[in-house]
């Protein structure tokens, strides 16, 4: 049984429910209030999330607690395709790696800008923004010529990854931050594709997509 | 806003490429944003980016192929024209014509969408080198005003062979030995950001689905290299942004509209694209605009068409809103025509102009039943398939039911084939086994279910009564007549006062109330004059109505609270009416 | 008289929000923005609420505490703040949900607090699904006496009405506005039919497109824990925030020609017109200009 500890408007927590959906996957929910609770700095989920991280994520005697090591072991464990993380391949492994890494850049700025806005913590917002912008620049451009080429997803293979997973909420909940998405309209094409995976759920901030065509 | 109003009217605001179909584009044109969408059917679509109604961004809302929905409240707004066609939180009402987002000229070529802000702005694209190929490159966004990003680009340099050969307004040309190779044009999105997009020239184009890849690679490091440049000389810059000027809306749309349905009297000059048999006895029409666009048709509405020898006749409109910019009619062959349907078969032809209103909706299609039942009667089927692919491209439950006497007379049977498992023939049934099958069509009434009728006058009635033995409430059963059957009694007289105009009108024997109304100087829609299709519907304030019509139900009549002032007479000698 | 980066006298004599007391470590000092102005608030240890501008701590400013939050004013406050009687009922649970920054004006965020044609496309499956779209008529009435809007007999179908709900269920809601900025809902009890739960929005004007939005909840519910009661909330305000920082213009115009309503818009209606009457210009775009 897989038990996921969980805050609804959270990015990181949106991340590995994702991927729980994606991949079909039964689980029950603990909710963990980070705000206005703290429940996080308490002393039962600091036992089990060391840095106070969310989400946490327990099957059997697994207990992790970093979003990128969630989206990587449930990937690994229970996608029998190994479409959805192809570790057995290194150049694709790598990718992905290097996305899930890229998503920790953007939680580091898009996100700590939207935690700035809406929660008020405490971040040097211009300099969340601009970093930001610096990473969807990047993104962009990255994602411009993978429909050249005839790519939709971040990594080189013809099937969503995990880093799809990982990058997709914050980038699409930017905004929030104050870091508009209107000049990357690549950026905001494969939005909508992520959208459209089949299993994908929304979170509160997230409209889902309108019908794909006939 | 300074330096950023510049002569040429027309601007690119996007890559072909970049407007895919079911995605909006957001876009942005000297301070104003934009909501850029392509249809199902092709069609570049460029408004502003905002919803009349609560100014939500149309960037969010949902494209499905042949309308917008916006995200906050389900409003639609149709393909090309941007005329609201449904409110969700008024089913029952048919929305005003008028409400309408605003829209921009749009011209698609290059590999680009072009569009103005300025109102009929003639085209003034300029005129690239066109070898049938253009190939855009990758559109760069640089924080800086236009006229610097265009300084900065006249040392463009990619590597290849290319020289600055011409220079317009926020363009510049650069050719390869003597045949040109590259035009840079800037888009000003506002005062501190400027796109530049980039079309190549004569590129050999092996594979349409395999791009040249090194060469988009090479031009967009070497754009790279000016943004930054730019960028970094500039610093960065206060997004101090002015807000546009919107537009106001009319005075009539600020209102909260009233209760009763709006009609109006407009003419539109349509031209007939494609004339061809759509059913035994049933001549289809495709009725193209002049110029511009058709306003949209909301699914069960008509237009009053104008035939060449004088006779005006209504027609329901039998495609979607959002389908095509036409509006695709059927007509019956009527045995005893008195002009109006042998005119259109006999006479009327492909390529003649015609004389057709704006687009009424007096029999509109609520979207928020669980399940909606279809009734049609021969060519009464018109309205009703405009309904059923309305609800089927919604994804809403729905049934049709067909009832003709061969499989011959089905009409629009193409269309009913993309209808698909919804669709239930009823072929060569007599009048008692008509209304045996209506017994089990409408057997097990529930909440949540509407029915809508259109068919020959005794069909509706024994659908009406059948649907009431089954227990139907009325207000859930939709029936439209194609006419009044009746014998309409006009010997009466009396008076009729009009209360917003402050007038007392005697209506005479053999005058109708829409005729003295007239008279006397109150404009007053009207379309069938029969009252059968419910455009010159009028309240009652006061009096005891005798009807007469066959477009109210029953409890509508009953409660005496509207009229058809074409057909209408009133049993008290006076008659009080919100006019 | 201190001046203001705001000049509205009268949003400047209005009470404001500017914390949840649960949400305030007392003894020390904090720092909020209200109307453009940096606010230092603190709970002192031996009770009462102090004010002040940053940089001014000679010159308090007036404080009251209600509804668990701590208020306050740069002008001259009427005695006191509007009532909410069910506040003070013994069985009833009180609490903030959540103190949330969203980039919209004040005026806008209560006009989409007070709208229901949007629950089924913004709260979809939740307070509203579609295609159970109909707003029926409902009575909106401004009470000069009580000086406030408020809109009676909202009906709409709703797939999970609160946290308490399991199935769907036509509610019904009564609306209040009884300040320019803050709106108190009343919606059909999950636990008791008879009696109302109650949700009212406090915003605090950070400036002229920029709000933080307080929630409090009063309501009837034995069953679930606080945590989930207010994640329940913060979910649907989560849903709203998309759309508050997607309309344009942010500040809410009160020309009637600027926007289309519809008859589901009455409330709003006559908020906006309201908010003319009382010649409000901070968060909104004034009529004729």
């Amino acid at each position: 049984m897989i038990t996921l500890y969980d805050y609804e408007l959270s990015a990181d927590c949106y991340q590995a429910r994702l991927a729980l959906a994606v991949l079909g996957l039964e689980y029950s929910r603990v909710d963990v209030e980070f705000y206005p609770g703290r429940e996080h700095e308490t002393e039962w989920f600091t036992e089990l999330s060391p840095l106070q991280q969310l989400p946490v994520l327990c099957e059997e005697e697994t207990t992790l607690y970093d979003a990128p090591a969630i989206l990587v072991y449930l990937a690994s464990r229970h996608d029998p395709t190994a479409s959805w993380y192809p570790g057995g391949d290194p150049a694709l492994a790598g990718q992905v790696t290097l996305w899930l890494g890229f998503s920790r850049a953007l939680a580091g700025s898009a996100g700590a800008a939207r935690l700035h806005e809406s929660l008020g913590h405490l971040t040097d917002i211009d300099a969340a923004r601009s970093r930001a912008h610096t990473l969807l620049r990047v993104l962009d451009e990255h994602l411009w010529f993978g429909e050249q080429e005839g790519r939709d997803w971040l990594c080189a293979t013809d099937r969503p990854t995990i880093a799809d997973l990982a990058a997709f909420p914050d980038v699409a909940l930017s905004e929030e931050g104050g870091v508009s998405r209107i000049d990357y309209p690549a950026v905001r094409r494969w939005t909508d594709r992520v959208k459209r995976i089949d299993g994908f759920v929304a979170m509160s901030g997230i409209f889902p997509a309108g019908p794909v065509a006939a | 806003m300074t330096s950023i109003q510049p002569g040429r009217a027309w601007h690119p605001v996007a890559s072909s490429g970049d407007a895919v179909v079911r995605h909006v584009f957001q876009g942005r044109l000297l301070g104003r944003e934009l909501a850029v969408w392509r249809a199902d059917d092709g069609y570049v679509n460029v408004w502003e980016n905002r919803c009349l109604h609560r100014g939500v961004r149309l960037s969010i809302a949902v494209n499905d192929g042949r309308e917008l929905k916006c995200q906050y409240h389900g409003w639609r707004y149709s393909n090309r024209t941007a005329e609201c066609t449904y409110i969700p939180a008024h089913p029952a009402d048919a929305p005003a014509r008028t409400i309408c987002n605003r829209t921009f000229a749009v011209v698609e070529r290059h590999g680009l969408v072009w569009t103005t802000l300025e109102l009929d702005r003639p085209e003034d694209l300029p005129v690239l080198p066109d070898d049938g190929r253009p190939l855009a490159l990758r559109p760069i966004t640089v924080a800086a005003p236009a006229a610097q990003v265009v300084d900065a680009l006249r040392s463009y340099d990619a590597g290849e062979d290319l020289r600055l050969a011409a220079e317009a307004e926020l363009l510049l040309r650069f050719d390869r030995g003597t045949a040109p190779g590259l035009t840079i044009l800037v888009q000003p999105s506002d005062a501190t950001t400027s796109v530049v997009r980039g079309v190549l020239h004569g590129v050999a184009v092996v594979d349409r689905d395999r791009p040249p890849l090194d060469l988009l690679r090479l031009h967009n490091r070497a754009l790279n290299r000016v943004r930054a440049r730019v960028e970094s000389d500039l610093g960065p810059l206060q997004a101090e942004q002015q807000e546009p000027e919107l537009e106001l809306l009319s005075e009539e749309l600020a209102e909260l509209p009233p209760l009763s349905r709006p009609g109006r009297s407009a003419s539109l000059r349509v031209r007939v694209e494609r004339k061809w048999p759509a059913g035994a006895d049933v001549a289809g029409f495709a009725l193209a605009p002049l110029a511009g666009h058709l306003p949209a048709a909301q699914p069960g509405a008509h237009v009053d068409v104008h035939l060449p020898n004088g006779c005006v006749r209504q027609y329901s409109v039998v495609n979607a809103p959002g389908e095509g910019d036409r509006y695709v009619l059927g007509v019956k062959r009527e045995p005893d025509s008195q002009g109006g349907s042998s005119c259109l078969h006999d006479v009327v032809r492909e390529g003649d102009v015609l004389a057709v209103s704006e687009p009424r909706n007096n029999f509109p299609l609520r979207r928020d039943a669980e399940h909606t039942l279809l009734v049609a009667g021969g060519i009464g089927a018109t309205p009703l398939l405009a309904m059923a692919q309305t609800l089927a491209h919604h994804g809403l439950d729905h049934e049709l039911h067909y009832f003709a006497q061969t499989e011959d007379h089905l009409a629009f049977r193409d269309r009913l084939a993309t209808l698909g498992g919804s669709v239930r023939r009823h072929l060569g049934l007599d009048v008692a086994a008509t209304k045996a099958r209506l017994g089990e069509i409408l057997a097990g009434y529930a909440p949540g279910r509407q029915v809508y009728l259109c068919g020959p006058g005794p069909m509706i009635e024994a659908a009406r009564e059948v649907a009431a033995q089954c227990g139907w409430p009325v207000e859930k059963v939709h029936f439209e007549y194609f006419k009044n059957a009746q014998e309409i009694d006009k010997e009466s007289s009396f008076e009729v006062a009009l209360a917003r105009s402050c007038l007392t009108v005697k209506v005479l024997a053999g005058q109708t109330i829409l005729e003295a109304v007239r008279e006397a100087g109150v404009a007053m829609p009207s379309s069938c004059e029969q009252g059968a299709c419910g455009t010159c519907l009028a309240r009652v304030i006061e009096g005891e109505p005798i009807h007469q019509d066959v477009y109210l139900n029953d409890a509508e009549k009953a409660s005496g609270e509207a009229i058809m002032t074409c057909v209408s007479r009133s049993a008290s000698p006076r008659l009080v009416l919100d006019l | 008289m201190p001046t203001f980066l705001c000049t509205d006298p009268v949003v400047l004599n209005l009470w404001h929000p500017l914390a949840a007391i649960a949400e305030t470590a007392p003894g020390r000092d904090h720092t909020t923005t209200l109307l453009e102005e940096q606010i230092a608030y603190a709970l002192p240890p031996d009770g009462g609420a102090r004010a002040w501008r940053q940089g001014a701590p000679q010159h308090p400013l007036p404080t009251l505490v209600r509804y668990g939050y701590l208020w306050t004013s740069l002008g001259t406050p009427p005695e006191d703040l509007f009532s909410i009687p069910e506040y003070d009922e013994p069985d009833r649970r009180n609490m903030n949900a959540s103190t949330i920054g969203v980039h919209v004006s004040a005026p806008r965020a209560i006009e989409n607090f007070l709208d229901m044609a949007h629950f089924p496309f913004v709260h979809t499956d939740v307070l509203g699904s579609e295609p159970h779209t109909e707003v029926v008529e409902y009575g909106v009435d401004v009470s000069a006496e009580r000086d406030e809007v408020r809109a009676t007999r909202c009906r709409m179908f709703q797939p999970k009405a609160s946290a308490s709900s399991a199935d769907g269920a036509e509610v019904e809601y009564v609306y209040r506005v009884p300040h320019p900025y803050c709106s108190v809902l009343y919606k059909t009890s999950g636990d008791d039919p008879d009696r109302q739960d109650v949700i009212a929005v406090f915003l605090q004007p950070v400036d002229q497109e920029h709000v933080r939005a307080h929630l409090l909840l009063s309501v009837l519910d034995a069953a679930h824990e606080d945590k989930e009661i207010r994640n329940f909330q913060q979910s649907i305000f989560g849903q709203d925030k998309p759309i508050l920082e997607n309309q344009f213009p942010k500040r809410l115009p009160l020309d009637p020609r600027s926007e289309t309503p519809i008859r589901a818009d009455k409330s709003a209606v006559a908020y906006r017109r309201w908010l003319s009457g009382k010649g409000i210009t901070y968060g909104v775009i004034p009529a004729g200009r």
